[in-house]
């Protein structure tokens, strides 16, 4: 991947030809204007507002510097980098000296190498010298420039005051702070400031006593600290540095890859000591982002080599039974003859899969394919059917395309930022952390939430408004929203008309300008006050670009459909939608949930969102796969938990997704499973639904594997291989195997080669290959004819559909409803360091943040019923009941209650209903009526949830041990 | 057929004709449902709310009974 500078092909250095791999000194600056200087003799041409520094590292000349940084803004405190320049005075720093038409810039002379060495000396007169057991030994700034100057002595010697016994800092688990390395360039201050966004550290004192710290001077855990990284990797010196490379070394090779952990999809430098990933580091070059990282993707990988990994394929009749470890060949022919027979006894359609959005596009597409070809039905789905499957419906409806329509970076041009159902600092938290930086720099912020989420406590933001509602009031809110913007006129009439479908349009604006869509009578529900909600519809309607950003609390509730097309109507409007810096955004969940949408895993559609019961498609693919397609839609997943209850529905293909723990109505899942004559589960742990299977086929981790992810932006980007699979097998070889067992016959002998097959027939994916990705480094779907380099921006002159379709939007009151026995609201989400059903990061120190689920509930509720923090609490509710501990909170509002469900033995699924969106079954995870009350013991539910796992942990070590 | 999985399909369905009022015109509201139906619902669930609705149709909303009665002379239609 490495592109090295062509003076003679790119003078300006702007794009393409920028090498990643090389730090610029200050960041890429935006002009139309090119400005031509000389350094050193040789004629270069920049943006104007390029420093010199850049603008000779872009020449290839490396002006030595310390505390310049290219993703940081030029700070000019080491003056390492100083230059002359013809004309002007002194030696000016060139990371804060701007370029200029016609400068002449010298870097190098004895005046300049006099100052720099004069400058190493007084940093190394203060510096400890154990170069050589030094962990940053090999990859130290600060040793590069001490030999870049060529500093032969230290003249002041090393006995006068210095900070050699500075006290290092061990308390985070993923890196140390050894504070007598430190030369206080702030680079790590200003990546905690610029880059995240969270202000966590500082200089603290003043002169010679200057010094780094945490928060209020405290350790590192202790401190608002969120464990970014961006600090260590903006580090020059050992100062701040990941254990990993303290423990391991160097490492001595990597591979770009992209992140398995939410639906942000950073790009890392995957950094191996031989077949061991000692370091994942941000790359700098991936688009969506640019150098960054979080907690989960930066530091939480260990759980790939984790002692609880499935290392062989396993059998068992029966669940009562212990397992029995077998050859690949024994548990896929086991299988095969299992679906056969059960098909042969119960029907075509009494067997389906369930595809993974933690898998690879390719992976998910060949288990849609196995179904729907070697299966012979559609009972395909994904856990995108509990997440955001409202997204897909609600903006095929409105906008033809079930997809966001912007890039990330798109979020840096809108003036009005609205963010609804949606806690981006946890759960897309590299995607926080720029729209944190664009709410510095002045946009205003809206967020409808029943939480005070952490976005509205952004440092140094401007105006931000919190509209926060009763959880299952979405629909009213928006409906509100819009009858503002009509009612006011604040429409974008030009774009409707041009746009927008006139009669769909015109029975919309009647239906919302009805008095109750009216604030002030959708007050009564939403429980935001009217003028609230005027005032947030007009700052929206009123911006130059406004922007919605929405996550699950949009998605899970009975009307997650009919508030996507809400969201979606507000957008056609007031205009917002076709260029930068507006748009509706669905934030994904998972990594891999848009691709896994797209790769057809739902029942109803064939990759590429093609329905199944048009012919015409049909035929295309029964061409190419040589067989007939069924025209009839398949079951749901919760339609395959009914079916199996009934009887109907007898076995089922689950890769790499644990429906029993991240479900809802657990108790009712969990009859389903115990339901099935066969369970085969693919996954890299004995996960929750992997203690009711039959057959265990270990799944391969990201690593361990080639493909590609597309994460919420559309952005397809390349999954590399950077060691072999702990089973032998990539996951979608499995998906080969078992599809040639039952007769059906699969030949890829790489992904490259399914991407090859999906490009052939999903419409939005012609020009995509894995050729054109090692060329353009990721793509964002349509990527065809019309758009060959991909589509950032969608929808920019039409809809796919031709006009933009406005829906109505009624208001429905959900019947899942507080009354007596059940007064208070639970509502559930993420937090920051555990990802999903936590089985990655429940397996590393990410533990030490959040090591187990609690119960948040506002002061008057717990007061009221003599709970204090720390206590056992039982949660009730219409479908089960379970125990946790209480936390006391502000955050939530009296009468709403929150939890996570990162840890399956806090049951918080048990509570949960299923009761779910009308139009795709989207469970309602967020509204639940529910009591609690202080109790002494863990439910019986979760009594019976211990037993039976620890009873199918010993089975799964006494075939270890045969 | 259990109790359960019928309670939900109907449960299912009557939401769905209570998301789509379409501003008080039934047949509308009924032609909605039906095109949903056909689009989503798996073909065991489409024969089973069909079975109901030959049993009386009970707990069926009356624009949700329309259109499962549109559906069953659909299907009457196709299988003819």
């Amino acid at each position: 991947m490495l592109n090295y500078f062509d003076p003679k092909t790119e003078h300006t250095g702007a794009g393409s030809a920028i090498d990643w791999t090389r730090d610029y000194g200050t960041p890429a600056v935006d002009s139309d204007v090119q400005v031509s200087l000389d350094i050193d003799g040789v004629a270069v041409t920049v943006p104007e507002g390029t420093s010199v520094l850049r603008a000779a590292a872009l020449a290839g000349i490396n002006i030595p510097k310390l505390c310049a940084s290219d993703n940081l803004e030029a700070f000019g405190s080491c003056r390492l980098c100083a230059v002359q320049i013809d004309g002007r005075r002194g030696m000016p720093a060139s990371c804060t000296t701007p370029v200029a038409e016609g400068m002449a810039v010298t870097t190098q002379n004895a005046a300049l190498a006099k100052l720099r060495r004069n400058v190493m000396e007084l940093y190394i007169s203060d510096h400890p010298l154990d170069c050589l057991t030094c962990p940053a030994n090999g990859d130290c700034e600060l040793q590069d420039m001490a030999g870049a100057v060529g500093l032969r002595e230290v003249r002041y010697g090393f006995s006068g005051e210095n900070h050699l016994q500075a006290e290092k800092d061990h308390s985070n688990p993923y890196f140390s702070f050894d504070p007598s390395k430190c030369i206080v360039c702030s680079r790590c201050v200003r990546a905690c400031e610029e880059v995240q966004g969270t202000f966590a550290l500082t200089i603290d004192g003043r002169g010679f006593d200057s010094k780094v710290a945490a928060g209020q001077d405290e350790p590192f855990m202790d401190s608002e600290c969120v464990s970014c990284g961006a600090c260590v990797q903006a580090c020059p010196t050992s100062t701040l540095m990941e254990k990993s490379i303290i423990d391991e070394g160097q490492p001595d090779h990597s591979v770009v890859t992209t992140c398995a952990y939410c639906g942000v999809g950073c790009s890392f430098e995957a950094e191996m000591k031989g077949d061991k990933l000692v370091r994942m580091t941000p790359w700098k070059g991936g688009d969506a982002n640019h150098g960054h990282s979080c907690v989960k993707g930066r530091f939480a990988f260990g759980y790939a080599t984790h002692k609880d990994r499935l290392r062989e394929p396993m059998i068992r009749d029966s669940i009562d039974l212990p397992w029995r470890a077998v050859s690949w060949e024994e548990a896929i022919q086991f299988t095969a003859d299992r679906i056969r027979d059960i098909q042969t006894r119960h029907g075509r359609d009494s067997v389906g899969g369930i595809t993974s959005s933690r898998c690879t596009n390719e992976e998910t597409y060949l288990v849609q394919k196995l179904v729907r070809a070697a299966f012979g039905n559609n009972n395909t789905d994904t856990c995108a059917r509990v997440c955001h499957s409202p997204t897909g419906y609600g903006l095929k409806t409105t906008l033809g395309e079930s997809a966001g329509t912007q890039t990330f970076d798109s979020v840096m041009k809108s003036d009005v930022i609205v963010v609804i159902g949606a806690n981006p600092t946890d759960a897309h938290p590299v995607f926080a952390s720029r729209l944190r930086k664009r709410l510095r720099q002045g946009a205003s912020l809206i967020v409808a939430d029943p939480r005070h989420i952490d976005l509205l406590k952004t440092p140094h933001m401007g105006e931000g408004i919190h509209l926060p509602l009763r959880p299952g009031t979405n629909v009213a809110l928006i409906n509100a929203m819009a009858h503002v913007v009509v009612s006011e006129g604040l429409e974008d009439e030009d774009f409707v008309s041009r746009r927008c479908d006139p009669e769909a349009y015109r029975q919309w604006r009647e239906f919302i300008l009805l008095e109750k869509n009216s604030p002030e009578h959708m007050e009564t529900i939403t429980g935001v006050p009217a003028d609230s909600i005027r005032q947030a519809a007009r700052l929206y309607g009123e911006a130059g670009n406004g922007a919605i950003y929405y996550g699950l609390g949009v998605t899970e509730h009975s009307q997650g459909s009919t508030m996507v097309i809400g969201i979606a109507n507000l957008a056609m409007a007031t205009g917002n939608i076709g260029r930068e810096g507006v748009g509706v955004n669905p934030l994904r969940g998972q990594n891999n949930v848009q691709g896994s949408c797209d790769m057809g895993s739902f029942p109803h559609e064939l990759p590429g969102y093609q329905h199944v019961g048009v012919p015409e498609v049909r035929a295309r693919f029964s061409a190419a796969w040589g067989v007939d397609i069924d025209p009839e839609p398949g079951l749901r997943i919760p339609n395959m938990f009914d079916a199996a209850i009934d009887g109907s529905f007898k076995a089922l293909y689950v890769q790499g997704e644990d429906i029993a723990q991240s479900d809802p109505n657990t108790q009712h899942v969990e009859q389903a499973l115990t339901s099935l004559e066969c369970l085969i589960v693919q996954d890299i742990f004995l996960n929750e639904t992997a203690k009711f299977a039959h057959v265990l086929l270990p799944g391969s981790t990201f690593l361990e594997k080639n493909g590609t992810f597309t994460n919420a932006e559309r952005r397809i980007n390349r999954v590399r291989k950077v060691m072999a699979p702990v089973a032998g097998k990539e996951d979608w070889e499995v998906t080969q195997d078992l599809a040639n067992a039952l007769g059906y016959p699969m030949h890829y002998s790489h992904p490259s080669e399914i991407m090859d097959e999906i490009a052939q027939l999903a419409p939005t994916f012609t020009g995509v290959s894995y050729d054109k990705l090692e060329r353009l480094g990721s793509i964002q779907w349509p990527c065809n004819e019309a758009h060959p380099d991909g589509t950032p921006t969608m929808h920019e002159d039409s809809f796919p559909i031709g006009l933009g379709r406005f829906g109505l939007t009624e208001f429905v009151e959900t019947e899942e409803r507080t009354n007596r026995r059940f007064p208070l609201l639970l509502t559930t989400g993420r937090i920051l360091s555990q990802y999903n059903v936590g089985a990655q990061t429940r397996r590393t120190d990410n533990q030490v943040w959040h090591d187990e689920d609690v119960l948040e509930l506002h002061p008057h509720d717990a007061e009221e019923r003599g709970i204090s923090a720390g206590d056992w609490v039982g949660i009730t509710s219409r479908a089960g009941d379970t125990v946790l501990r209480a936390r006391i909170s502000e955050r939530m509002q009296p009468g709403v209650i929150y939890t996570t469900f990162h840890h399956p033995g806090s049951g918080a699924n048990v509570i949960t209903t299923d009761n779910s969106d009308w139009a795709t079954n989207c469970p309602e995870y967020k509204v639940t009526a529910v009591q609690v009350e202080k109790v002494t013991e863990p439910s019986s539910w979760q009594q019976r949830h211990q037993t039976f796992g620890r009873r199918q942990w010993q089975y799964l070590e006494q075939a270890s041990d045969a | 057929m259990s109790h359960g999985r019928l309670e939900q399909l109907i449960k299912m369905i009557n939401q769905i004709a209570r998301n789509n009022p379409c501003n008080g015109d039934d047949n509308a509201s009924a032609e909605v449902v039906l095109n949903h139906v056909r689009k989503f619902w798996a073909k065991p669930m489409k024969q089973d709310i069909i079975a109901h609705l030959e049993q009386g149709g009970e707990g069926l909303d009356p624009v949700a009974m329309e259109a499962v009665r549109s559906l069953q002379a659909a299907r009457k239609t196709e299988s003819s």
